[in-house]
C-alpha cells in the first residue's frame, strides 16, 4: 500500500464493467419506484414480481457476479498489481488557490480496487443479495406491507448501491457522497412504518445522530483537502505526497483523520454516538440485517480501514499513535458497554443490535491496534514487524467479514422467528376472535411499548422453538457461536487475533491496557448475552400458548439462512487460505504461501499451540471466558429441556441437554440482581439517551429557536422583499410588451439609436 | 486542419459538399409533387383518348393520406440531419464554392456544419412531432378536424418547414453578405407564415402579422446597413469586407452599416430591445413552431452576428478589443436581465419560455462579447487564443443543446395545446398524475434550462461562464503564477457579464421550478383530468430530447470536441 510507489493505472477486462455494480442497483431504484407507482396493487406486480422484489433480486445478483469477477481479477493480478484504478472525468476546471495559482481540478468518478475494497465489496454484494432473498419471504408475506413493498425494494437497492459505490469510489469525496446516500436510505428504511410515531422518531434519531458524525467527517475531509489539494486516493495515498505533508503538518493530519474518525463513530454506532442503533430496530427486520451486516455500520469501519496508508506511512512514523489509541479505546469502551446493556434486553432484535455495537467495537479495537503497530513498528524494513502489522490489520478485517456473515444470518433468523411468532399469534387469535380489527392489530404488534398487546419480538413470548424451527434454530446457533468466538467456528479466528493484538500493543504501550482488558472481558460478556438469547428463544419450554404454535418458515427465508450457516462454519477455510494476510497486503497473495491444508494446520497451530507463552495463555483465557464462563452462566439461568414430545435436531440435542443439566445444577435466583440499580441503569441504556435529550432541549433547542426567529424575520424578510420587488419589476417590464406592433417598432428605433450612440462613444 | 478545396458552382465536388442541402431540395420537390399525385388524365385534343398523367384528379389512397407530407418532411429533414452527423463522423473538409468570376459564395466547414446540424435537428424534431399535432381543438367549434387535416394545408406547412431549413443552411454557408441576406429572408418569410399558419385563430394571425411587421422593419434596417457596407467597400464578400475593415474600420460609414446590421440580427436572436414581437409570436404560433423560433431561428441570428462581428468587424489586433464591444455588452446585460425579469411574472408558459429564450440570447451575447474582448486574430495560434476558442465552443455547444431542452419543453406544451390550449400555467396542473413520464420530461427540461447539473443546460452554462472568466482573467493567471497579486480591478470588465449571468441564472430558477411545482403538486384544471391526447410521434421526439439533455450533460465530450473544432474552423483561414 503506502510502501509501494504511486498507484499504477491498470485497465483490466472486468474493470470497465465495475461502474455497473453501482449503476445497476441505482437504476433499479428508479425502475422499481416508478413501476411500483404505476402498477401498485396490480395482481401481476404483486404475485409475479413480488412488488419489485423480483426486479431487485436479479439486479443484486448481477452486482454480485460482477463484483466476483472483479475480485477474482484482482486476486489473480494480486502479486504484481497494487491497485486497479480507472477514472471517468466529468468536468475539468481550474480553481483559484490562495490567490496565487490556478490548479486544475477534475470532477470525475473512478473505481479504486485494493484489498480492503475487495473484502467489503464481497461482503456487501453477497449479503445484499441474500437479504434481498430473505426480504421476499419476509416482507411480501406480511399484509401490513401490502402495496408499499415497492418503496421498500426501491430504497433497499438504493441503499445497496450507496454501499457498493462507497466501497468502489476512488476518492474521499465520492466516498462521502455515497456515504450520505446511505444516510438518506437508512432514514427512509428505518422510518418505513412512518405512521408509527416510534418508527418516525427512530428514523429521525438515526439520521440526526449520524449527521453529527458527518459534520465532523466533512470538516475532516476539508482539512484533508487543504493538506493534499485533492481527495483522490491516487493523490492522498501517494507516498511522495504523504511525505510532503508529514514533513510540515503531521499534527494537522492527525486532527483531520481524527475528525473523520468521528464520522465513522457515528456511522458505526460507537460510543458516544451509538444511541441511534437500538432504535433503528423500528425498521423492518431485513433493514436491520442490511444496516447491521451488509452496509451501514461497515461503512464506518471501511472509512477507518481506508486511513491505513497514513498510519502505515514511513514518514509519519510515530506521529499518529494517539489517534490509534483513541480508535482502540472507543472500541474497547463500546465493546463492554454495549455487551452490558445487551444483558438485560428482552427484545430479540435489541439484543442483536447491542451485539452489533459490541462486535463493531471489537473491530475498531483491532483496527486501532493494527494502526498503532503500523505507526510505531519499523514494518517497512523488518520482516517480522511487517508480518505482525499485516496479521493485525487482517484480523480486524477478517472479523468484519465474520461478523457481517454471522450478524446477517442472526438478523434474518431472528426475523424468521419474529415472523413465525407473529403469524402464530395472528393465527391463534384470528380463530379465537380476540381481536376484531386486524389492521390495528398489525400496527400494535410491532410496538413493544404496549404491555397489554402482544409483542412478537420479545423473548418472553418465545422459548422452546428449537424443535419447531430447526433451520432457523441451527442458523441462530451457528451465528451466536461465531459471534461468541467458540473455537473453530466463524468469529473465533478473527476475535482471537484482535484480542492477541490488543495485548501485544499493551505490552509496548501501557495505555492500551484499557482496550485490551475491555476486549477480554467483552469476550465473556458476549458469551453470556448471546447464549442467553439463544436459550431463551429456542431451549426450555414454550413461554406461552403462541410460542407453542409456531410453525416452520418459508423457502425464501430458509435459503439465505442455509447459505450463511455454511459460510460461517467454513470460516476456517478462509483463515486457511491466508485471509488475514491477503486482506491486508499484496505481498501475500491468495493461497500463495502454502496450500489450503497446510494453511489450516498453520492456523490451528497458531491458535491453540502458540509458541509464545504469553499468547498461549492469553488464548486459553479468552477461550475460557468466551466459551465457558459466559455460556455457562447463561445456561445456568436460562437453559432447560424442550417440552414433552418435542424433539430437536440431533446436533442441537446435546446442547439443550447440557443447558438443562447446567440449569438443574447451577441455577440461582438472580431477582435481586435484576432489580438492582445497575440493571435498571442498563435497561435505561445507562441514561445516555436521556442526557442527550436534556442537552438537546436545553441548549440546542434554545439556540435553534433564536436562529429560527432570526431566520424568519431577517433572512426570510429580505428574501420576501427581493421576491416581491422582482415581481413588481417583472410587471413593469412585461407591461412594456403592449401588444401593439407600433410600440415594438418604436422600441426598435430607440434601440438602434442607443446602439449608434454607444458605437459613436467608443469610436 | 484540412486542406481547402475550391469548387465551382455545379462543378466537381459540388454535390458531395452540399449533399444535405440537395437532399432538402429533393424533399421539397417531393413535398410539392407527391401529395398531388392522383388519377388525373389528360385528353388528347379532338380524340377520346385520355392519357393518364398522374397529377390531379382523385388522389390515390396513399397520396391523400394527411400525414404523408409530414412523413416526407420528417424523413427529408431527418436524413439531412443524419447526413451531417455522418459527415462529422467521417471527418470534415473545407470546401469553398465560388462563382464563375471566382467570388466566394459558400463555405463548407466545421462551423457551418454545426449550424446545419442545429437547424436540421430542430426542424426534423418539430416536423416529426407536429405530424398529428396541428391544433385541432380550441379554435372554434365550426372548424372540423377534417378541414384542419386537409391534405393541401398540411403540405403547405411542411413545405414551409423545409424552405425554412434551406434558408437557414444558406445562412450557415454564406460567404457573401448578399447570399446570407437571401438565405435569411427565405428562412424568415417561412417562419412568418408558420407563425400565422393557424389562420382560423385570431391570436395566430395577429401574432404572425406583428412578427412580420417588426421583422420586416428589422430586415429593412439590416439591409440598409448592408447597402452602406457595399457603398463603403464596394463588395459584400466577407473576405473583402474584413480586409477593408481592418484598414479603415472605424470611419463613420462602416460603423453605421455595422450598427444597422446589428439591429437586423438583434431581432433574429430576440435581443432587447428588439425582442418585443417574440413573446407575442411564440404565444400565437403552435408550439413546435415556437420551438423552432426559439432554437433554430435563434441559432441563425447568432450565426449572423458571429459572422458579422468576428469575421467582418474583427476585433483589432492593437488593443485586442472590438469597437462594438460596449454595444454588445450592454445589449447582453439588458437582454438577459430583461428576459428573466419578464419571465418571472409570466403566467403563460409559452410566453415564459419566450422570455426565457430572450434571457438565453443574453447569455449567448455575453459569450460573444467576451470573444470580442480578445484579440480574435491571435486566436489561431498560441495559448492566448485558446480562451477565445473556448468561449466560441461554449456558445456553439449552448446553441446545440438548447435544441434538446428548449424545443423539448415546447413539444410538451404542444401536447397540452392540442388538448385545448396551453396559455395558462394552470393548464400544466396535475401533469404528473395525468402522464408521469411527460411531467418527468418537462421537469428535466426545466432544470436543464435553469442549469442544474447534470443536465446539458448546466454544462453549457458552465462552459460559457468559465470561458468568459478565462478571457477576463487573460494573462493574469500566468502573471500571478510568477508572483503577481490578484486584483479584481485588473480583470477585463466582461467579467461582470459572467457575474450577471450567475445572478440571472439564480433568478431564473424561480420560474422554471414554478412549472415543476404546478405539474407535480397542483390539481388538473377542470375538464382536463382525463388522459392526454395520444400521438406517439411527439412523445418519441420528446424522448429524444430528454435523452440528449441527460446524455450530453453527463458525457458531452464528443459534442464539445465537435464544437471546438467548429470554433477553430471559424477562425481558420481568415
Amino acid at each position: 500500500m503506502a510502501s509501494k510507489e504511486s498507484a499504477p493505472l491498470v485497465h483490466s477486462e472486468w474493470m470497465q464493467f465495475a461502474p455497473l455494480i453501482i449503476l445497476l442497483p441505482m437504476m433499479a431504484f428508479a425502475v422499481i419506484l416508478f413501476l411500483g407507482h404505476i402498477f401498485n396493487g396490480h395482481p401481476f406486480w404483486k404475485k409475479n414480481l413480488k412488488e419489485g422484489g423480483l426486479i431487485a433480486l436479479p439486479v443484486m445478483a448481477a452486482s454480485l457476479v460482477l463484483s466476483l469477477l472483479l475480485i477474482s481479477e484482482f486476486l489473480k493480478g494480486n502479486s504484481g498489481v497494487d491497485q486497479i484504478f480507472e477514472q471517468i472525468a466529468w468536468v475539468n476546471t481550474g480553481v483559484w488557490n490562495g490567490g496565487s495559482m490556478i490548479e486544475p481540478v477534475s470532477l470525475g468518478f473512478g473505481i479504486y480496487v485494493d484489498h480492503i475494497t475487495v473484502m467489503l465489496l464481497f461482503v456487501a454484494s453477497f449479503l445484499c443479495l441474500l437479504i434481498n432473498t430473505f426480504s421476499i419471504g419476509y416482507m411480501n408475506t406480511d399484509p401490513i406491507n401490502d402495496n408499499r413493498n415497492h418503496r421498500f425494494y426501491a430504497e433497499f437497492v438504493l441503499f445497496c448501491s450507496g454501499m457498493l459505490g462507497m466501497v468502489l469510489a476512488d476518492s474521499f469525496l465520492w466516498l462521502f457522497i455515497f456515504w450520505e446516500i446511505m444516510g438518506l436510505c437508512s432514514y427512509l428504511l428505518i422510518g418505513f412504518y412512518y405512521e408509527r410515531p416510534s418508527a418516525a422518531s427512530a428514523a429521525k434519531k438515526a439520521f440526526l445522530t449520524t449527521r453529527i458524525g458527518d459534520v465532523f467527517l466533512m470538516i475532516g475531509l476539508v482539512m484533508l483537502w487543504d493538506l493534499f489539494g485533492s481527495l483522490d486516493y491516487a493523490v492522498v495515498f501517494a507516498t511522495e505526497n504523504i511525505d510532503a505533508v508529514a514533513a510540515e503538518s503531521a499534527g494537522t493530519l492527525q486532527w483531520a483523520l481524527g475528525l473523520m474518525f468521528i464520522g465513522a463513530v457515528g456511522k458505526s454506532a460507537q460510543f458516544p454516538l451509538h444511541v441511534w442503533l437500538p432504535d433503528a430496530m423500528e425498521g423492518p427486520t431485513p433493514v436491520s440485517a442490511l444496516i447491521h451486516a451488509a452496509t451501514m455500520v461497515n461503512a464506518g469501519l471501511y472509512l477507518v480501514a481506508r486511513m491505513f496508508p497514513f498510519f502505515g506511512a514511513e514518514s509519519l512514523h510515530g506521529d499518529l499513535d494517539d489517534l490509534a489509541f483513541v480508535i482502540a479505546s472507543i472500541g474497547g469502551i463500546t465493546a463492554v458497554m454495549a455487551a452490558a446493556i445487551a444483558f438485560v434486553q428482552m427484545d430479540l432484535k435489541k439484543v442483536l443490535a447491542y451485539s452489533t455495537m459490541s462486535q463493531l467495537a471489537y473491530i475498531f479495537t483491532g483496527l486501532g491496534c493494527a494502526m498503532y503497530l503500523a505507526n510505531t513498528l519499523d514494518w517497512h524494513h523488518n520482516d517480522k514487524d511487517h508480518y505482525i502489522v499485516i496479521v493485525a490489520f487482517g484480523a480486524a478485517l477478517f472479523h468484519l467479514f465474520n461478523h457481517a456473515m454471522a450478524k446477517g444470518m442472526l438478523f434474518m433468523a431472528s426475523g424468521s422467528v419474529i415472523h413465525e411468532v407473529h403469524h402464530a399469534h395472528h393465527h391463534l387469535h384470528h380463530h379465537d376472535d380476540h381481536h376484531d380489527d386486524h389492521g390495528d392489530d398489525h400496527h400494535d404488534d410491532h410496538d413493544d411499548h404496549h404491555d397489554d398487546h402482544f409483542d412478537a419480538q420479545s423473548m418472553e413470548n418465545m422459548g422452546g422453538l428449537a424443535s419447531k424451527m430447526p433451520i432457523t434454530a441451527t442458523a441462530m446457533l451457528v451465528g451466536s457461536a461465531s459471534i461468541m468466538g467458540l473455537p473453530l467456528i466463524g468469529g473465533f479466528w478473527s476475535k482471537e487475533g484482535i484480542i492477541a493484538n490488543a495485548w501485544r500493543v499493551a505490552q509496548n504501550d501501557p495505555r492500551f491496557l484499557l482496550p485490551a482488558m475491555c476486549v477480554l472481558i467483552g469476550a465473556a460478556m458476549t458469551g453470556f448475552y448471546m447464549s442467553r438469547m439463544w436459550f431463551k428463544t429456542f431451549a426450555g419450554k414454550p413461554n406461552n400458548e403462541v410460542a407453542a404454535h409456531v410453525g416452520p418458515t418459508n423457502t425464501w427465508i430458509k435459503t439465505p439462512l442455509f447459505i450463511l450457516t455454511f459460510v460461517t462454519l467454513s470460516s476456517i477455510i478462509f483463515a486457511g487460505m491466508g485471509f488475514t494476510h491477503w486482506a491486508s497486503d499484496t505481498e501475500y497473495s491468495f493461497l500463495s504461501e502454502r496450500n489450503l491444508l497446510d494453511g489450516i494446520i498453520y492456523e490451528m497451530d497458531h491458535a491453540f499451540a502458540n509458541s509464545d507463552i504469553f499468547f498461549f495463555i492469553l488464548t486459553y483465557i479468552a477461550i475460557f471466558m468466551g466459551a465457558i464462563v459466559g455460556p455457562g452462566l447463561a445456561m445456568a439461568l436460562y437453559g432447560g429441556k424442550l417440552a414433552e414430545g418435542e424433539e430437536a435436531k440431533p446436533w442441537m440435542r446435546p446442547i439443550i441437554a447440557l443447558s438443562a443439566w447446567f440449569n438443574d445444577r447451577f441455577h440461582f435466583d438472580n431477582t435481586a440482581l435484576r432489580e438492582s440499580t445497575l440493571a435498571t441503569a442498563l435497561e435505561n441504556r445507562l441514561y445516555i439517551d436521556e442526557y442527550y435529550d436534556k442537552a438537546m432541549i436545553n441548549i440546542v433547542a434554545g439556540f435553534s429557536n433564536k436562529v429560527a426567529e432570526t431566520d424568519a424575520e431577517v433572512i426570510d424578510g429580505t428574501i420576501k422583499a427581493i421576491e416581491s420587488g422582482s415581481q413588481s419589476l417583472s410587471t413593469i417590464v412585461r407591461s412594456m410588451t403592449t401588444g401593439s406592433a407600433r410600440d415594438y417598432i418604436l422600441m426598435v428605433a430607440v434601440g438602434t439609436l442607443a446602439l449608434f450612440l454607444l458605437i459613436w462613444g467608443v469610436a | 486542419m484540412s486542406e481547402t478545396t475550391t469548387v465551382e458552382a455545379f462543378g466537381d465536388g459540388f454535390i458531395s459538399a452540399l449533399c444535405p442541402e440537395l437532399m432538402l431540395f429533393a424533399g421539397l420537390l417531393l413535398l410539392i409533387i407527391v401529395p398531388n399525385l392522383g388519377r388525373g388524365t389528360f385528353r388528347i385534343r379532338g380524340t377520346q383518348i385520355r392519357v393518364p398523367w398522374l397529377l390531379g384528379g382523385s388522389r390515390f389512397k396513399i397520396t391523400s393520406d394527411p400525414r404523408l407530407p409530414a412523413w416526407i418532411a420528417s424523413i427529408t429533414l431527418g436524413s439531412a440531419f443524419l447526413n451531417v452527423v455522418y459527415i462529422f463522423s467521417q471527418g470534415l473538409e473545407r470546401v469553398v464554392i465560388v462563382s464563375e468570376s471566382g467570388k466566394e459564395l459558400l463555405l463548407v466547414n466545421g462551423f457551418s456544419r454545426v449550424f446545419e446540424m442545429i437547424f436540421f435537428g430542430a426542424l426534423a424534431l418539430a416536423a416529426f412531432s407536429s405530424m398529428n399535432r396541428l391544433q385541432v381543438k380550441g379554435i372554434g367549434a365550426h372548424v372540423s378536424e377534417h378541414e384542419l387535416y386537409n391534405n393541401r394545408r398540411q403540405a403547405d406547412f411542411y413545405i414551409l418547414m423545409v424552405t425554412c431549413a434551406l434558408g437557414m443552411s444558406v445562412v450557415a454557408l454564406a460567404q457573401d453578405l448578399f447570399v446570407l441576406f437571401i438565405g435569411l429572408e427565405l428562412a424568415s418569410f417561412s417562419t412568418y407564415v408558420l407563425v400565422a399558419f393557424l389562420k382560423e385563430s385570431k391570436v395566430g394571425v395577429e401574432s404572425g402579422m406583428k412578427y412580420f411587421i417588426v421583422g420586416s422593419v428589422a430586415s429593412g434596417v439590416g439591409l440598409y446597413g448592408l447597402s452602406m457596407l457595399y457603398l463603403w467597400a464596394g463588395s459584400l464578400q466577407f473576405s473583402v469586407l474584413s480586409v477593408a475593415f481592418a484598414e479603415s474600420g472605424t470611419t463613420a460609414l462602416p460603423l453605421i452599416g455595422i450598427g444597422f446590421v446589428l439591429v437586423g440580427f438583434g431581432f433574429k436572436v430576440s435581443a432587447a430591445p428588439f425582442h418585443f414581437a417574440a413573446p407575442d409570436a411564440y404565444a400565437g404560433a403552435i408550439s413546435p413552431v415556437a420551438g423552432v423560433l426559439a432554437t433554430a431561428s435563434k441559432a441563425m441570428g447568432m450565426l449572423g452576428l458571429v459572422r458579422m462581428l468576428l469575421i467582418v468587424a474583427a476585433p483589432e489586433s492593437s488593443d485586442g478589443s472590438a469597437v462594438w464591444l460596449a454595444c454588445l455588452g450592454a445589449m447582453a446585460a439588458i437582454t438577459m436581465t430583461w428576459g428573466n425579469l419578464a419571465a418571472l411574472g409570466s403566467d403563460n408558459p409559452k410566453r415564459m419560455l419566450a422570455y426565457s429564450s430572450v434571457a438565453h440570447a443574453g447569455y449567448m451575447l455575453a459569450a460573444l462579447t467576451a470573444v470580442g474582448a480578445w484579440n480574435w486574430d491571435a486566436a489561431v495560434s498560441g495559448d492566448a487564443g485558446a480562451a477565445a476558442v473556448a468561449v466560441m465552443t461554449a456558445l456553439l455547444f449552448h446553441l446545440v443543446v438548447l435544441v434538446a431542452f428548449k424545443l423539448g419543453a415546447f413539444l410538451v406544451l404542444s401536447i397540452l395545446e392540442s388538448e385545448g390550449g396551453a396559455s395558462r400555467l394552470s393548464s400544466l396542473g396535475g401533469l404528473a398524475k395525468r402522464e408521469p413520464l411527460l411531467a418527468v420530461a418537462m421537469f428535466i427540461f426545466m432544470i436543464s434550462l435553469a442549469g442544474v447539473p447534470p443536465m446539458a443546460g448546466f454544462l453549457s452554462k458552465l462552459l460559457v461562464i468559465m470561458g468568459i472568466v478565462r478571457i477576463a482573467v487573460g494573462d493574469m493567471g500566468a502573471e500571478i503564477a510568477d508572483g503577481g497579486v490578484f486584483v479584481l480591478a485588473d480583470m477585463h470588465w466582461v467579467w461582470w457579464l459572467a457575474f450577471l449571468m450567475v445572478i440571472n441564472s439564480a433568478i431564473s430558477v424561480f420560474y422554471y421550478l414554478r412549472v415543476v411545482v404546478v405539474m407535480f403538486f397542483d390539481e388538473p384544471e377542470e375538464g382536463r383530468e382525463g388522459p392526454l391526447p395520444s400521438g406517439w410521434q411527439v412523445r418519441l421526439a420528446i424522448l429524444a430530447c430528454v435523452l440528449t439533455t441527460v446524455f450530453v450533460g453527463i458525457a458531452g465530450d464528443a459534442l464539445i470536441r465537435i464544437c471546438e473544432m467548429a470554433a477553430q474552423s471559424l477562425n481558420y483561414g481568415w
